[in-house]
């Protein structure tokens, strides 16, 4: 049970949005939005498992459909898994498929990179026969496309003319994983992956900040993440790589998602494939690069940031439905007053660019549609009863704030109204989300000076951050005392001389511990 | 231009890069002409014109971002149209297992030959091996079963832009066939037939367009006969294109109407309006980067590629011309001012300012790309401010005023696209020849045709034409039965069979 169907026009336009617009060819400064990841070398599977996955899987052939809003959502605070789950399952996201969740590598392509091959062997598919036949080479399915794309690039760069080569794919990847959870890990997913190819190391590392930076700006800007960026250990960075750069997000349970990874990958895979160019002065030399990606992870981030009990909370940039509206009439001679008036303010918010939907069907009450949508994580409902059209107002709820005090009465129908009215609320929630996030945050790191207030922080399901220069070893040791990771030293340091927090040696900079997805 | 180089020869320049990258001039150009030998020069065409890079496994492409920004152009088209007609977009897994695939067995008759199987995860061996898509029906429709209940969940439109995988072992040819390719495979249910049969058209008028419209290449729209039909559907519809250099139609794009055979198969029933049980009725409709391959044919020449403006990555290609004398610099300082004014009127276009290539090298090189339409700019133009521009339709050459430069570049592309498209259809239309009888029929056949013929619309007579036409070239089989019927006389016979006629339909050879 592991492979997940993406039901989501919502996030699948999100990826769309961007990728029909941009060229799959990108040019130098180009900033195009993408999503997130990597698996670092050490696997870091989450200690959570999956029993209740099993449980949740759906029978498919029997009759039991089982309906979105009859299902009781299992309380936030009360197991995160679980709610996690089914939220998933009720929002209408994903269902899992009835199997374990080119694409085709050479498996002798992946080999060549020494410590590449070794991080990703124990998860490759291997493809043996098609066709009927057996296949002469077994061939992977691509885990992500390092390889492949060494194999290109050595075949078009020949000189520095040819630099920097810059592309990007969107793309289904496959990791065959033990304990997989819907989003966050699965046997396929979706990404953009980045591959770019420079003359210089200086050119490459600027390169990989860039694309973290933007990964960065998306999360906040759009997602209404507060992401913290940094710099992944040693024991971390992805193999094959000689820098990766991460952002890392909360999520309610308090766990860290690694949710876009942008990594410098020195020489390391040019050297295996001898993908060279002539420089300037007519020397051989190897080129220098990067990769980068987010994927359809970052979704479940946005899940497990902003959702609560009643269910989805989509940041308004990011939602499918902005606003739904649910028109309401007792009798039937109210009916056609109210479907008009509800009608008419749809069609001055969709003329505003908004994208709504009004819910009009006469087979459930509102109290159901209100639920439904709540489930779905719509940001704002209108409500249109015969009063409100006789007095030619709405009533617009908050799905960010529970009950009354989200309830405003009486926002006049006038376009000119409304249609300020509903944008100023939704760059309101949009705000509102990433200060909640933020603040949730920042109430759940914890600053450490020695490994028994890391231990006792992380053990409250904070994250640690405190001063950090001991071995790979000792940051081995932290995982397997606590189960928490390095998750990365972040770009934003406090000033001052430190010392570590585990050795009491001089430390140059502050590491983040937590335990993760 | 990142990636852009023309020479895809296996030496490379080892020392002293800068002269050995001009020598290779020489190399450019195809080694094939289109006319002596189709199947060498597409091959050479696709590779030279860096739209395809072969890789290590056979029948797998590596799509180059040549080829990428085409297939965006008409995703985007494509998308933007299925949107508005309330179709939304899903992903589902690219693995299947074994059980499912099997469901609905006339389906898989057809594609099973072709499965890739994943039989190993790391080191060890699966349990149970697991199917690569080959098509996602199986995979979706027992979702639908548990999605659709009521006549309110009815019509439920999902569409997914993915790859898919079948193993075949006939000759791989780029975008033709090839084991691994991208597409977007529609499903919908609907509550009734004739709400199935009005999506099927409506989607067939799409494909219509991306053929004629974008990629400038004319199809027939047509029904498959009951032998060419969709495994385990009702009935399909198909564009047909045709290459006259090789004499094959090529279904271009299809839109099936599956009828209810896999509602019964995945048991999706629903509740209509009068609380009766019902099954529902399907559609499944698909194109492919086909499509790509099918325009490089129709348009290609021997001096390669040629691409229609509106799906081009690169419309406009300026070209410096700087003499021995001239100011170089203005020269180029208007080459990138010409770029800027037309990228900032909506037109892809570049510049080559690259010094260690001759005019002539670019000119070959953006021909071999079938990039539209260059523009040169040298000191006479500067001294008279214009441009020269040059088409590659048919290498008509222009002398442009700066001033009106954006309105005559607008009305040179649509004329390129429009003579690019009339030009196909003459050669097209050029090959169709009506055979009455058999002996017409062969006749037209050894001539590489479109035939248009008279037929009584039997399977066993459909099977006896392929036997009777199988050779080292390939049978001929049925393309299409034309929506566009020409008048069919009472008393006509079938080419073949001679029973009376039922209809008009599409024969010949295809890929």
């Amino acid at each position: 049970m592991g492979a997940l169907t993406l039901r989501l026009t919502s996030l699948t336009s999100i990826f769309a949005a961007s990728s029909s617009v941009r060229p799959s060819l990108l040019r130098r400064r180009s900033r195009p939005l993408s999503l997130p990841i990597r698996r670092p070398l050490v696997s870091n599977l989450s200690a959570q498992s999956t029993a209740a996955e099993k449980d949740a899987a759906p029978e498919i052939a029997g009759n039991q459909k089982a309906r979105v809003s009859e299902q009781a959502i299992t309380p936030r605070s009360q197991d995160f898994n679980a709610w996690y789950l089914d939220v998933i399952a009720s929002a209408e996201l994903a269902d899992y498929g009835p199997v374990r969740g080119t694409m085709f590598i050479p498996y002798s392509f992946i080999e060549k990179e020494a410590s590449h091959v070794e991080g990703f062997s124990p998860e490759l598919a291997l493809v043996t026969v098609g066709g009927g036949k057996e296949l002469e080479e077994k061939l992977v399915v691509r885990p992500t496309s390092e390889t492949i794309v060494n194999h290109m690039f050595t075949q078009w760069i020949h000189s520095y003319r040819d630099l920097p080569l810059m592309i990007n794919q969107w793309a289904n990847v496959t990791r065959w994983e033990m304990r997989t959870k819907p989003f966050v890990r699965t046997l396929e997913f979706l990404w953009q992956e980045g591959h770019t190819a420079h003359a210089t190391s200086e050119e490459a590392e600027e390169e990989a900040l860039q694309m973290i930076d933007i990964y960065t700006k998306f999360a906040y800007e759009q997602a209404a993440i507060p992401v913290i960026t940094g710099r992944k250990s040693r024991v971390e960075t992805f193999a094959g790589a000689s820098k990766t750069y991460t952002i890392e997000a909360m999520m309610g349970d308090r766990k860290a998602l690694q949710a876009g990874t942008s990594h410098n990958l020195g020489q390391n895979f040019s050297r295996a494939f001898a993908t060279q160019f002539t420089d300037e002065n007519g020397q051989r030399q190897h080129v220098w690069q990067t990769s980068w990606a987010v994927s359809t992870r970052f979704i479940g981030g946005i899940i497990m940031t902003h959702g609560d009990d009643a269910g989805l909370m989509l940041p308004p940039k990011m939602a499918p439905v902005q606003v739904v509206i649910v028109p309401i009439w007792k009798k039937a001679d109210e009916k056609a007053g109210v479907l008009n008036a509800a009608s008419s303010v749809k069609d001055v918010l969709h003329v505003a660019g908004i994208k709504v939907k009004i819910d009009d069907s006469d087979q459930r009450t509102p109290g159901w549609k209100f639920n439904f949508w709540e489930m779905k994580g719509v940001p704002l409902r209108i409500e249109i009863g015969p009063r409100d059209v006789s007095s030619g107002s709405v009533v617009i709820s908050r799905r960010d704030v529970p009950g009354k005090q989200g309830k405003v009465f009486g926002i006049s129908m006038d376009a000119s109204v409304l249609v300020a009215y509903v944008k100023d609320k939704l760059d309101e929630i949009q705000l509102s989300l990433l200060a909640k996030a933020t603040a949730f945050r920042d109430s759940n790191i914890v600053d450490v000076t020695s490994y028994d207030e890391l231990k006792e922080a992380i053990s409250q399901g904070k994250w640690a951050r405190g001063p950090w220069s001991a071995s790979d070893e000792e940051e081995l040791k932290v995982k397997e005392e606590t189960g928490a990771t390095i998750r990365c030293f972040p770009f934003e340091q406090p000033k001052g001389e430190k010392t570590c927090l585990m050795t009491g040696n001089p430390a140059a900079e502050v590491a983040l511990f937590a335990k993760s997805y | 231009m990142a990636g852009g180089k023309a020479d895809n020869s296996k030496s490379k320049a080892n020392t002293k890069g800068k002269e050995k990258e001009v020598k290779k001039e020489t190399k450019l150009g195809l080694s094939v002409k289109k006319d002596d030998n189709f199947g060498e020069w597409y091959s050479e065409v696709v590779v030279n014109g860096e739209m395809i890079e072969y890789y290590d496994i056979s029948g797998c492409y590596i799509l180059r971002p040549w080829t990428m920004s085409i297939w965006e152009v008409m995703q985007a088209f494509f998308d933007a149209e299925i949107k508005k007609m309330n179709i939304k977009n899903c992903y589902f897994p690219l693995f299947v297992s074994p059980g499912v695939l099997q469901r609905e067995k006339d389906h898989i008759e057809g594609f099973a030959p072709e499965v890739a199987w994943v039989t190993k995860s790391g080191n060890s061996d699966l349990d149970v091996p697991i199917a690569i898509r080959p098509t996602s029906e199986t995979v979706m429709y027992p979702y639908y079963s548990k999605w659709i209940r009521g006549h309110r969940d009815l019509p439920l439109k999902l569409n997914q832009w993915c790859n898919v995988v079948r193993w075949e072992f006939s000759n791989p040819t780029p975008f033709i066939r090839s084991r691994e390719f991208l597409w977007q495979e529609g499903h919908t249910a609907f509550a009734s037939k004739t709400e199935a049969d009005a999506e099927v058209l409506e989607i067939l008028e799409l494909y219509r367009r991306v053929y004629e419209e974008f990629l400038a290449v004319p199809v027939i729209k047509g029904q498959k006969s009951e032998l060419e039909k969709f495994a385990g559907g009702l009935y399909t519809t198909s564009v047909e294109a045709f290459i006259p250099n090789s004499g094959r139609g090529i279904q271009g794009a299809t839109s099936h109407c599956l009828g209810q055979n896999f509602a019964k198969m995945f048991e999706i029933n629903f509740e209509d309006d009068k609380g009766e049980k019902a099954m529902v009725w399907q559609n499944s409709w698909a194109y492919s980067t086909r499509t790509i391959g099918v325009m490089v044919m129709v348009h290609g020449d021997d001096k390669g590629l040629v691409l229609p403006p509106k799906v081009a990555a690169l419309q406009i290609i300026v070209t410096p011309v700087p003499y021995k004398d001239a100011n170089t610099q203005a020269i180029l300082d208007t080459c990138a001012a010409t770029v800027s004014t037309l990228n900032a009127a909506g037109f892809r276009a570049e510049a080559d300012l690259r010094d260690n290539y001759s005019p002539g090298w670019k000119y070959s090189h953006w021909e071999m790309k079938g990039v539209p339409l260059r523009l040169e700019i040298g000191p006479k133009d500067l001294e008279k401010k214009q441009v020269r521009a040059v088409r590659r339709d048919n290498f008509a050459k222009t002398d442009i005023a700066i001033d009106g430069l954006v309105e005559k570049v607008k009305e040179m592309l649509d004329d390129i696209q429009q003579s690019l498209f009339n030009s196909a259809k003459l050669k097209r239309d050029a090959c169709v020849v009506v055979a009455k009888t058999w002996g017409e029929f062969a006749e037209a056949l050894g001539q590489k045709k479109l035939i248009l013929a008279p037929w009584c619309n039997e399977e066993e007579v459909e099977k006896d034409v392929k036997a009777r036409t199988k050779g080292d070239m390939g049978a001929a089989k049925s393309l299409c039965s034309p929506f566009d019927q020409p008048e069919l006389p009472e008393d006509t016979l079938c080419f073949a069979s001679g029973k009376p006629a039922k209809k008009w339909t599409y024969w010949g050879r295809s890929y």
